[in-house]
């Protein structure tokens, strides 16, 4: 990269079911007016915008990002929106870092939401074309039979997805922003929650969320100035492949492999779970925290559940992923993955509150996307790269 | 060889919304149910209508100070629809235009029932004409017509 880029503010929502007080620009404005806040900046201090979502069937604006400009201080400035499903909260983070990287803008805001509460995204994309096979049932329905495939091939224990539910759940009592909260989490509560499509039960399941992420991303020579520390951007990357093709991997797609490859690569980084601190992971069903252990190369193949198992993943593991609760606390779609960007950047900042581990200096946020086929992460640290 | 006949199935896909209006577009709404059109000061004094949470021209949250305006105002621009299709909101021909409201620094898009194409005119007088049944929707107002009819 030619330009070192810093997180120099962090934002969001009071994430629920409905944010029925707000319209989607008070909900949009609400996290890009906290992320202000934390930079100690002003709207005229921004040189772009970046806006992402999900897709616009969702709410049913088409091109929501036009309307939206003028609520996002756009006017007179370059506003740009990214496209890519689940994972396009992370990818609205790496083109918004990639403008200042490329010296083409100093300082950008960057801005991702979803407002589930004025459709049903559950179902919007489980649409019965004729002549076509169909699923009808859901992402989970979707994701159910990939996390057999998972439990087949690693033969990890049935009960490793209610630890992970568990785990998040615990960690989202930390988060003041988390949506779902329980206070009184248990093992059994999560086992005995309905199974909603076998194996993913209930409490294994993301909630549908309103909400919104926003990030200030500055150059290295404003960052510096910046009242407090920045979340150093060291490496980013972004893959994608169709949803079918012969002989895919869903399970363990190539895409989400590659991408964290360059990633490493880019940051230096040539032992992921000794050198990375903490790690905010895409997990809408628990069990997508033990696959994508053994995706993003933390744990060899078939053995990612052991993390999960050995406390690995917990908030005092070695490798602590999902602190904030995660996607399975909080989901408003499109901005679940600048959450989990905004998070790693918060860790190394310090910022995290209760749910801060301790002396975290490199942190690595992650977003996957459609039928886990879109990858978009990041790595940040303490110190620049 | 004769040629296959294409495969061809029925496919309605039907989708509901709704919206969270928020405070600003909420009082507005409630306004017009009641037969009153309201706009937002600006930080800077500017009225504007329909009003905004936030100010275009600066990027701020615009002022609690409400501000009746209209009924009666002048059209800026406007377009005419020889042909209404069944979701346009008159069903004869009418004008769809920018109707600048008294009071009003900024202009609402809406329908002008004049007629005639030949009695539209960017600058005319137009005023609301109130729908009977109103339930805080921007169909409160039917829609706007020539001052002078």
């Amino acid at each position: 990269m030619a330009e070192l880029c810093g997180v120099v503010g962090v934002g969001q929502t009071q994430h629920d079911a409905k944010r029925e007080d707000v319209s989607q620009v008070g909900l949009i404005r609400e996290a890009a007016e906290r992320a202000l806040e934390d930079a100690d900046l002003d709207w005229k201090d921004i040189d772009a915008v970046v806006i992402g979502k999900a897709p616009d069937l969702f709410e049913g604006v088409m091109m929501p990002e036009l309307f939206l400009a003028d609520s996002l201080g756009c006017a007179g400035k370059p506003m740009l929106r990214v496209h890519t499903a689940g994972s396009v909260g992370g990818s609205t983070a790496v083109v918004a870092a990639s403008l200042v990287e490329a010296g083409i803008h100093d300082r950008v805001l960057t801005v991702a939401y979803e407002k589930q509460s004025e459709s049903n995204a559950m179902w919007a994309l489980s649409i019965k074309i004729p002549f076509s096979a169909t699923v009808v049932a859901g992402a989970g329905g979707y994701f159910a039979p990939l996390i057999r495939g998972y439990m087949m091939r690693s033969g990890a224990p049935e009960d490793t997805g209610i630890r992970v539910a568990v785990k998040d759940r615990e960690n989202a009592l930390k988060n003041p922003y988390a949506h779902l909260k329980f206070p009184d989490i248990s093992f059994e509560q999560v086992e005995s929650s309905p199974m909603l499509w076998d194996p993913i039960r209930f409490l294994e399941t993301c909630p549908s969320s309103d909400g919104a992420c926003a990030l200030v991303l500055s150059s290295e020579k404003l960052a510096d100035q910046s009242k407090k520390k920045p979340a150093w951007v060291h490496s980013t990357a972004m893959r994608s492949e169709p949803t079918s093709f012969a002989g895919r991997d869903q399970v363990n797609p190539q895409a989400g492999i590659d991408c964290a490859k360059e990633l490493y690569k880019k940051a230096g980084i040539t032992d992921p779970r000794k050198e990375i601190d903490c790690a905010e992971i895409y997990v809408p069903f628990s069990w997508f925290e033990p696959m994508w252990m053994e995706n993003l190369g933390f744990a060899e193949l078939g053995q990612g559940w052991k993390m999960t198992y050995e406390g690995a993943t917990a908030l005092d593991g070695d490798l602590p992923v999902n602190m904030s609760g995660g996607v399975l606390s909080t989901n408003p779609i499109g901005a679940s993955g600048m959450l989990r960007f905004g998070e790693a950047a918060m860790q190394v900042r310090g910022t995290a509150g209760e749910h801060q581990v301790a002396g975290a200096r490199k942190a690595m946020g992650h977003a996957y996307g459609g039928g886990s086929q879109y990858f978009s992460m990041w790595i940040v640290g303490a110190e620049k790269p | 060889m004769s040629e296959p006949e294409p495969l061809s199935g029925p496919h309605v896909l039907e989708y509901t919304y709704k919206r969270s209006v928020g405070p600003v577009l909420g009082r507005f709404f409630t306004g017009l149910r009641d037969g009153r059109i309201e706009g937002v000061k600006t930080a800077g004094g500017r009225v504007l209508c329909p009003p905004m949470e936030h100010d275009p021209a600066t990027g701020e949250a615009t002022t609690d100070q409400w501000v009746e305006v209209g009924p009666g105002g002048e059209v800026k621009t406007w377009t005419w629809i020889a042909q209404p299709r069944k979701q346009h909101p008159l069903q004869k021909p009418f004008a769809f235009a920018l109707v600048q409201l008294d009071g009003a620094d900024s202009a609402l898009l809406h329908a002008v029932d004049a007629g005639d194409e030949g009695r539209m005119s960017s600058g005319m007088r137009v005023k609301a004409r109130f729908a009977e049944e109103r339930s805080g929707r921007i169909e409160d107002i039917a829609c706007f017509e020539p001052e002078d009819a």
